[in-house]
Formats: structure tokens, sequence, C-alpha cells
């Protein structure tokens, strides 16, 4: 019976050695995968929080975003913000326990996470027992704000919005274009919460808006070939495929499009997959004229010059570029740091009520909103994704036309003339 | 008698420990380690039935788990009957579940039997990720709130969860210490060293081995039911994945599979690892955690094979092959 004391002792050692932080610092519990299948995605996160935790606290007012440079929150005489990380690893059961020890051990002032939407359920619900405000950057299962939290508040559009976007872009480039419409859907989604939630709202949204679904193929993630699935989707002759699909799954239906020639007007995909980096590597010139849906694109730095000196920034310190994901999370930590100042304390309850009250302009993000405001449910109501082609071997922006850097090239030319 | 009193003085003391643990170490983030090191506890013990004394590695039990957390939620937001209840629903389905995957598998031998397993706990998945009414890969959220004992929802404080987790595993070890000392526990230890000398001797190998499924499913389904009340949220990804089956069966072979606390040992040190370096190293993202974790896994499987509970049992004067010379008498 010593040997469960004894470990007991050195986690206490441990907890109290990594316990101990300033008092004047306004804490922030931020939650993130930093470990397992997701770690890389995780880091990006973490660096991109902690770089806009860091442009708050200095001084260089240079990147133009309110709060940047104004070394600490002016609401709270200057007082610095401090992000404590935590690993939840991708477990719910992690996140839930790691969420409890912040708020518990680090005494944050409110919680920020965590990228998968099943930690950012239970990470939540423990930020909702406590009386803790939790902003969710970067999770998109619509289920998130259906649940009448009172301390959730989520900044990023959810999935429902992303397919919603789909259909006002082809309703744009029938209107503002001029183009025939089209009106065979095929919907193509792998089959686990991802394909088969994004399916679901396809064809609902398809049905609403007067065009037909003409095929509906779900397919194991994990196969090994999708020979049988693409020549069902071949023989629905639809205009429009629909997809929803990871990384290796995207690239083998469109290495089996190809080799059965299969070559719809246009392939709208739902970002995953298609946006990985790894996507247009492997595929080189076959990958081009994909139209996929995201939240973010380098490009957009051509209209809104904050997004192309954020992005130096960060690449001065991390030799990468931001990505949806990242520019995310770092939206999320400027929009907490808004409320805290704004609430002038770090009492949960003016938090909360400050975030209720949060009224940030487009202007004022990296991102390409119409700004952040919470609905009743926590939802920011004034998110909104674009639409990118890939052309040239790149992720160009084609819609909202009024924030596009090219034209989208349509309908999607032959596999032999690339 | 003499021989066992120390054994029974320690047993008691340290039940008198776990009991006034809670009430001493107020802090959250001990609490929840120690919540976690039980309901863990639990688990191994519940596997140790048929994988450590019927020797039956099974590395599907999270469909055991599964099945518990599911039943159990399903009836309470369903048709809002008492999670109370639905843990008992759910050990029988988790019993008829193993009984159904006993049947065939049983005729499996070492290896197989374990690989077998691995492809029920996988199909369950795959089935529960694929059924609407199952929530699909959705899962399932519970509705938060304080609800009393009746309703299994705490809030305001963790011993609920911290009595409800202890009370049930010292439920499982008893099933385990009964088993261990009737003549089921000595037909399931002949079955594993001598499979055929037993069968010669007229036991039958398939009802006996049932008997421990039975067992260990129904107990494995009952921590699934404190998981899904406790955490408020279930999903394919959290309670069926064969990580979770490779855990539970880690937690019992580390701490010494085929004893009585030989599992709750490993638990106790596995989550105290497992918590601790993830606080102390977390953070930096570098998967230090996970290293630490690691290494101290291999240094245990090469210094201690038999498991944790080896250290405690190495002085004991005993002939090598026959393991468990005190449990010969009743």
């Amino acid at each position: 019976m010593t040997s469960p004391f004894r470990t007991f002792a050195a986690l206490a050692a441990l907890a109290l050695s990594t316990g101990a932080t300033a008092q004047e610092e306004i804490r922030i519990g931020v939650l993130y995968p930093l470990t397992g299948a997701a770690a890389s995605t995780g880091i990006e996160l973490k660096n991109a929080a902690q770089l806009a935790a860091d442009l708050i606290n200095g001084t260089d007012k240079s990147l133009g975003l309110p709060l940047a440079g104004a070394g600490g929150l002016p609401g709270l005489k200057g007082a610095k913000i401090k992000l404590v990380f935590a690993d939840h690893q991708g477990n719910p059961q992690v996140g839930a326990t790691e969420a409890e020890r912040l708020i518990a051990e680090h005494k944050v002032a409110a919680l920020q996470g965590a990228y998968f939407s099943t930690v950012t359920t239970t990470a939540s619900q423990v930020a909702e027992r406590n009386g803790v405000p939790f902003l969710n950057a970067d999770s998109s299962s619509p289920a998130l704000t259906q649940r009448g939290f009172k301390w959730f508040f989520r900044t990023t559009p959810h999935d429902e919005l992303f397919v919603q976007n789909a259909f006002e872009f082809l309703r744009d480039l029938q209107k503002k274009k001029g183009f025939a419409q089209p009106k065979r859907i095929a919907i193509f989604a792998e089959n686990t919460e991802f394909g088969t939630g994004a399916a679901k709202l396809q064809e609902r949204y398809a049905k609403e808006n007067g065009f037909e679904v003409v095929e509906k193929v779900l397919y194991p993630p994990k196969g090994t070939q999708l020979t049988s699935e693409v020549q069902k989707l071949k023989a629905s002759r639809p205009d429009i495929v629909m997809q929803s699909s990871y990384l290796g799954d995207a690239i083998l239906s469109m290495k089996t499009y190809k080799d059965l020639g299969f070559l719809p007007t246009a392939l709208l995909a739902n970002d995953a997959g298609f946006n990985d980096s790894e996507f247009l590597k492997t595929m080189g010139k076959d990958g081009n004229f994909v139209i996929s849906r995201e939240v973010w694109a380098l490009d957009l730095g051509a209209k809104k010059p904050v997004i192309a000196k954020a992005n130096a920034l960060l690449q001065a310190r991390h030799g990468v570029n931001f990505n949806g994901n990242s520019a995310r999370a770092f939206t999320g930590v400027f929009a907490l740091a808004d409320a805290i100042n704004r609430a002038g304390s770090t009492k949960p309850e003016a938090i909360q009520k400050a975030l209720q009250q949060t009224n940030i302009a487009g202007a004022d993000l990296i991102m390409p909103w119409g700004g952040i405001q919470f609905d009743a449910t926590g939802q920011n109501t004034k998110g909104a994704g674009i639409i990118v082609q890939v052309q040239d071997g790149k992720y160009v922006t084609v819609w909202p036309f009024d924030l596009a850097s090219k034209d989208v090239i349509w309908p999607m030319p032959g596999w032999d003339k690339r | 008698m003499t021989r066992r009193s120390p054994a029974l003085a320690l047993a008691l003391a340290g039940l008198a420990a776990a009991v006034a643990f809670p009430l001493l170490a107020t802090k959250v983030t001990w609490q929840n380690a120690a919540i976690l090191m039980l309901m863990t506890a639990q688990l191994g013990v519940a596997w140790n039935i048929l994988g450590g004394y019927a020797g039956q590695v099974s590395l599907g039990h999270a469909a055991f788990f599964g099945a518990g957390a599911y039943v159990s939620t399903l009836l309470s937001v369903k048709l809002g009957i008492s999670p109370w209840l639905g843990m008992g629903a759910g050990a029988v389905v988790a019993a008829g579940l193993g009984v159904l995957v006993g049947t065939p598998c049983f005729r499996l031998k070492g290896h197989y039997f374990a690989m077998a397993t691995i492809a029920v706990g996988e199909i369950v998945q795959a089935v529960v990720n694929g059924s609407d009414a199952l929530g699909g890969a959705v899962g399932f959220n519970l509705p938060l709130g304080e609800t009393g004992f009746w309703g299994f929802v705490f809030n305001r404080s963790k011993l609920p969860y911290y009595y409800i987790a202890l009370g049930l595993l010292l439920a499982t070890v008893g099933v385990n210490w009964i088993v261990n000392r009737s003549h089921v526990g000595y037909y399931l230890r002949a079955i594993k060293d001598e499979p055929d000398a037993a069968r010669s001797l007229g036991v039958s190998l398939t009802r006996y081995k049932m008997i421990a499924m039975i067992l260990s499913a129904g107990l494995t389904a009952m921590g699934g039911t404190l998981y899904a009340q406790k955490e408020l949220f279930i999903d394919p990804g959290s309670t069926l994945s064969t990580g979770l089956s490779i855990k539970i069966a880690l937690v019992a072979i580390l701490g010494g599979a085929g004893t009585l606390w030989g599992p709750v040992l490993g638990a106790v040190v596995l989550t105290a690892i497992e918590e601790a370096t993830r606080i102390a190293f977390g953070g930096t993202g570098r998967g230090t955690d996970l290293v630490v974790y690691g290494a101290l896994l291999v240094v245990i499987a090469v210094f201690q094979p038999s498991g944790i509970m080896g250290l405690f049992t190495r002085r004991a004067p005993r002939p090598v092959p026959p393991p468990e010379p005190e449990a010969r008498f009743p």
C-alpha cells in the first residue's frame, strides 16, 4: 500500500511546481491536441494562439488590430495575458479532466479550445458546470451550440453554414456570372461523423434549393479502393459532385475519377482532405480545378492587408503560413482578450456579459467575416466561409466575389487538358 | 489464519485510506486522478476474471464497456429510466453479447482468441458508427444539471462519483474474490494452465469460460455506465475504441494478471504515471509525457514481466510453476 501514496506524493510535487503563477496576469487556459494523431495541427494552433497573446502583451502597434501592441489589457491596468496550455490528446475524457485542472489549479479566467468537436463537448461541459467562459474558435459540429449552454461561445461558423455557402455560391454563379444552373447533384462522403453529417445537410439544402440529388454514396474512409463507388457516381451522370473526404480517400477518389474518365462539371469539396497540404503534393496537376470550401486563404491578404501582415509575423517566428485552423485560433485569443478588456475584470460573470455584448468589426479580424457578434446560443452570427479553387497548384479564393483574387474556372477542364 | 491476518489488516487499512482520501485531498486534480484510478482499476479487475484467471486474453472489452455506456444512456435519454437501472440493463446486454462472442470464439486458442476479440470490438464500433438510432458517429450528450442520487448526475461535488467508483470497484473485487475461492476459480486456472488435462478430468471448458465471460462482460459494462454518467458524453471514439480495449488489458497485465490485487495496482501506477507526466510535460507539445510514459512501461515490462504484483510476492516461498498457493484453502 505504500506505492500508491508514494506516487501520489510525486503527483503532488508536480502539481505544486507547475501550479504556481503570478497574480497580476490574466490566465487563459488553452486546450489543444498537442500529442497524438493531430499533434501537428495542435502545435500550429498553439503557436498561433501564443503569437496573438504576445502581440497583445507587446508594444508593437504596426499590425493595426485593436489591442495588438497595447502592452497588456488597458481595461485591467495593462495586465498581461498568460496562456496556460494543456494537452487533451484528442481524448474527450482527458479534455474534461484538463479543463477542470486549469480551472481549479490555475484559476483561469476563461478557456479556449479544443479543435476536436468531441473534446470541445466535454471540456465545455466542465466550463459550464464551473461557470467559466469557454471560447471555441475551431470546432464545426452544429450540435455544440444547440445545447443551451450559457458559458459557451463559438467564433467559427459551423458545418451548416458551410453547406449553405456552397449553394449560395452556385446561385451567385448563375445570377452574377450568368452560368447555366446545374441541376443534378451527387453526394459522395466518407461514413464517419464528418461525412455523414455533411451529406445529410447537403441533401436537405439541395432539395430546398431546387436541385435533384441523383446519387448519394457513403464509403468507409479507410478502404483501399473506391472503384465501385465511383462507377456508381459516374452512372448517375451528375453535374456536380459534393464530396466530403479525408486526405487518403480524397487522393484515392481523384485517382479513380481519372482512371475511369469521370468528369463532372464541378467537384465541390468540403474542406478536410482536399485542403490538406499533402493533397496537392501528391496529386500534382490532377489536383487542379477542385473547388473547396475554406475558412481562410492566404490570398485574402491582397484585399485585406492585415492578413498579409499577420502572416508575415507568423512566418518570421515559425516559418509557416497561417491556415484556416491557426487563423481561427489566433482570432479566438483576440476575441477573448477584447471581452476581458471590456469587462475590466477577471470575474467570470463580467467576462460572460462582455462576451454576450461582443461586437468586433470585420475589418478588425484576419478572417473573411462580417465580424464577431454572438447570438443567444453563443454562436457568432457574422461568420462566413469562402470558396477556393486549385489553380496552377495553389488555392485561390473565388467566392465571395468581392474577396476573390481569381475568376472561377468552370466547367472543370478534362483530365487530358492539364 | 496467521498468514491471512496481515493481508486482511493491509486490505482494511487500504480501504480506510481510500474512504478518507477525497476528504483529505480536496484538490480537484487529485480527486479526478483518484476517480480515474478507481474506474480504471475496476475495468482491469473485471477483465482479470476472463483474461487473468481463465487466461482468455480479450482485446475487445471496449465492446462491453460501450454496451454499458450506450444501454444506460439510451434508456435515460429516450425513456427517462434511471441510469442505475440502466446499469443493470447494460450489464445484462453485455453479458448476452459476451455469450454471443464466446460461443464461436472460445473454440479458438491463445492468440487466435485475442485476434477474434479485436475483430469483435471493431465490428461493434463499426455498427454503432453506422446506426442513426445509436447516435451514429456523433454519439449522445446527456443533460447536465444536478439530479441527485437516483438521476446519477452530480455537479456540485466530485465525492459522489468517487464513492460510486470505489463501491463499484469493491463489488468487482468481491466478485473476483468469490470466483477465486470457489470451484469455478480452480477450474478456470486449470483451463488456463492445462486445458487438455482439465477436459480429461471432466471440466467443461466452454461452460466455465462462459461463466468467466458473463461476469467479466457484465462488470465491464457497469464501468461503462459510470463513465457515461460522469463524462455525460459518449461516442464510438471514446467508449468503443480498440485503444480502450488495450488499455483495459494493459492495466491488468501490468499489475499482474490472474492475481486479485494486481489489476488495482496496475491501474494506480498507470494512471499516476499518465496524469503526472501529462500535467508536468503535456503543455509543452513535445510529447515528452508520452515518451516518459512509454519508457516506464518498458522498464516495468523488462524488470517485472509478471506484473508489479510480483514485487510483493517474490519473496514468498513457492514452487515455480503453479501460482496462487495461498488460495489453495478456502
